[in-house]
């Protein structure tokens, strides 16, 4: 009979949490799973105010597009563009078969064109790491392309890089279409660029359900390197397709006096996004903080603006217009 | 609420009656008792290495409302001293399992999601006999535990939040029951051909449950997500990562063990365990739950007696 017990006890344990845990909610259906994605970015997302966006009109407009027997295809149709009305590259929505997104740098024109660069510019480049770099002007200019803050990059890469372009003039950073990646390569590379603990700007992040609940302001300071460091002149070329990191390296340049922004503003998205899951294992991701400049104006979203505007011109291909004018304000 | 005290309740009643039926067979076989009067007082020091296969699974509500069902080992090693009226025991245990997103079935393109899950567990113990439930067959003691795990989440398409880290931390009430069920005289079995020859052999059947009093969790912040405070290279994931993490005091956590214990003539013994342990910790914003069926093996190595 003890032995009874005994097994009864392990069939009863081994399905307890049955029990206590509340039911599974995994789920098909797409008006639950358009509910769950419009709830959770009604609670965490970052924006709203900024960009005016109305978020119960947007379930107002979208919702009665879908029915319990939406096809998978139709779902992701209308919360895609659910999504986009947020006019966020941080804002995606992942499935299988498909990826939303807003496309933020197709608002302003292009200002990049790697073969004019290569061709013209820097044919015998040195590629170390992940940048690509060498001299222009007669020697007068360092060139150093950063193509992603995906990409990391060592100490003794850098202080190679820095020694080799030590008796320029100025250096020129190429970050036009970097779109982003390791927030801690921002501070990485600036850190080559200041002589003492430098604050250059906040960051705040949802933490209520009204949509201007936000934390208190976060410092984001950048600290010298212990490596070689270049306090001349630096110019930094940005266009719309400088995003998310790239735009938060354009805010704390604009805090920094020997760094110069060039080009067109930066794409916007200052905000960190997250990652969820919805009811039907799809998953998505949308900003949950902004950053702010010293004097705590938020414009980041929209965009970094240059302080010399510049356009490349396409009519001519073996001209960069505004590595020129990069070049110029460096040598005159 | 109404089924949580139900089950508590029939894990209560189960108990209570699984002593009652031990209580009855114990009259029958009390004069079979191995062990001497004056060495039962004496306490036993062992070494316990134990490893086991893990069927976990968890529901983080902060990223999705899936479940995540798994399969992996855990690795322990603990330090018991167990004496007839009062024992402890010190345990370090290390878990990983890979995990499975609970998805729906889709009439399109299947999605499914992978997980790493981690667990590192300090557990500390210390029991009591009750003597109006134990007799010479069967020891019941009560006591407390306290048991501390962390957990760490790795889960790439859950992108910048693909990093998931929990503190349990609790205080725990603690009743065993170990029910002697030697062989006490040599036993032959006639199969025919074979007559296999059982010798006497010490064995318990030990019955374990923790049940939380003082349930504290280390959950993330209200977004789960941070760019917390940078001081350029300076800063510290650690603290990057911990640094809008709050405790609470809520949620509750289980965890049973049902052991048979087998001894060896030289002091050691090996045990085969089934454990099942659940945990709900609602934090401050959202909840994180999770279960795990364990069936482990235990090498017992009898390091001194005084």
């Amino acid at each position: 009979m003890r032995y009874l017990y005994i097994i009864l006890a392990i069939f009863f344990f081994s399905s307890c949490e049955k029990i206590l845990f509340k039911k599974d909610r995994g789920s098909v259906d797409p008006i639950e799973n358009f509910d769950y994605l419009w709830e959770e970015v009604d609670k965490k997302y970052s924006y709203f105010e900024l960009k005016n966006v109305d978020w119960n009109q947007v379930r107002a407009t979208y919702r009665p597009l879908l029915s319990e027997n939406s096809s998978e295809e139709e779902l992701f149709n209308v919360m895609a563009s659910m999504l986009n009305e947020l006019r966020d590259d941080h804002t995606n929505l992942i499935t299988p078969f498909n990826v939303s997104k807003y496309n933020v740098s197709l608002n302003g024109p292009k200002n990049y064109r790697v073969r004019t660069i290569d061709e013209f510019y820097i044919p015998n480049a040195w590629q170390t790491g992940a940048f690509k770099h060498d001299f222009l002007h007669n020697g007068e200019v360092g060139y150093i392309r950063y193509a992603s803050f995906m990409s990391n990059f060592s100490n003794s890469q850098m202080n190679l890089i820095l020694e080799r372009y030590k008796d320029t003039k100025g250096i020129i950073l190429d970050l036009r279409e970097n779109g982003g990646g390791s927030i801690f390569n921002v501070p990485a590379l600036l850190g080559r660029f200041v002589e003492g603990k430098t604050h250059v700007g906040y960051s705040i992040t949802r933490n209520g359900p009204n949509h201007n609940d936000f934390s208190e302001r976060e410092d984001f300071y950048i600290t010298p390197s212990s490596g070689i460091k270049y306090t001349k002149p630096v110019i930094v070329l940005i266009d719309r397709g400088s995003y998310s990191a790239t735009t938060l390296f354009a805010l704390a340049a604009k805090a920094l006096p020997q760094m110069t922004l060039v080009g067109d503003a930066t794409g916007g998205g200052g905000g960190l996004p997250n990652g969820g899951q919805l009811p039907n294992g799809w998953t998505y991701r949308f900003s949950v903080s902004q950053i702010l400049d010293l004097q705590g104006n938020n414009y980041a979203e929209e965009g970094v603006p240059a302080d010399i505007e510049v356009a490349f011109d396409w009519s001519d291909l073996t001209k960069d217009e505004i590595l020129d004018r990069a070049i110029e304000e460096i040598t005159n | 609420m109404n089924e949580i005290f139900k089950c508590a309740l029939l894990t209560l009643l189960m108990s209570v009656s699984s002593l009652a039926i031990s209580q009855e067979d114990s009259l029958r076989t009390n004069e079979d008792n191995l062990q001497p009067a004056e060495e039962i007082k004496l306490s036993n020091y062992y070494t316990l290495l134990s490893a086991g296969l893990t069927h976990p699974l968890f529901r983080d509500f902060a990223t999705s409302p899936l479940f995540y069902d798994g399969l992996g080992i855990n690795l322990n090693a603990s330090w018991l001293r167990r004496a007839e009226n009062r024992e402890r025991i010190f345990m370090i245990d290390f878990g990983i399992s890979g995990h499975a997103a609970r998805v729906p079935k889709s009439d399109f393109i299947q999605p499914g999601a992978m997980a790493i899950f981690g667990t590192f567990s300090l557990f500390y113990q210390q029991l009591w006999k009750l003597e109006v439930l134990s007799n010479s067959k069967n020891n019941t003691k009560i006591g407390g535990a306290v048991v501390l795990t962390q957990h760490v989440r790795a889960n790439p398409s859950l992108q910048n939040n693909t990093m998931g880290l929990e503190n349990f931390s609790n205080l725990m009430a603690t009743v065993q029951w170990t029910r002697d069920v030697s062989r006490t005289q040599t036993k032959q079995l006639n199969l025919w051909l074979i007559k296999p020859v059982f010798k006497p052999v010490k064995r318990d059947l030990r019955i374990l449950f923790n049940l939380g009093v003082l349930n504290f969790n280390y959950r993330p912040g209200y977004a789960y997500t941070y760019d917390s405070e940078i001081q350029g290279m300076e800063t510290s994931p650690v603290t990057w990562a911990f640094s809008n993490y709050k405790w609470s005091l809520n949620g509750y956590r289980f965890r049973t063990q049902v052991e048979y214990v087998k001894y060896l003539p030289n002091g050691n013994a090996r045990s085969w365990s089934y454990l099942w342990e659940s945990a709900h910790a609602p934090g401050k914003h959202e909840p994180f739950q999770m279960a795990s069926h364990r069936i482990q093996y235990t090498i017992y190595f009898h390091t001194k007696k005084r």
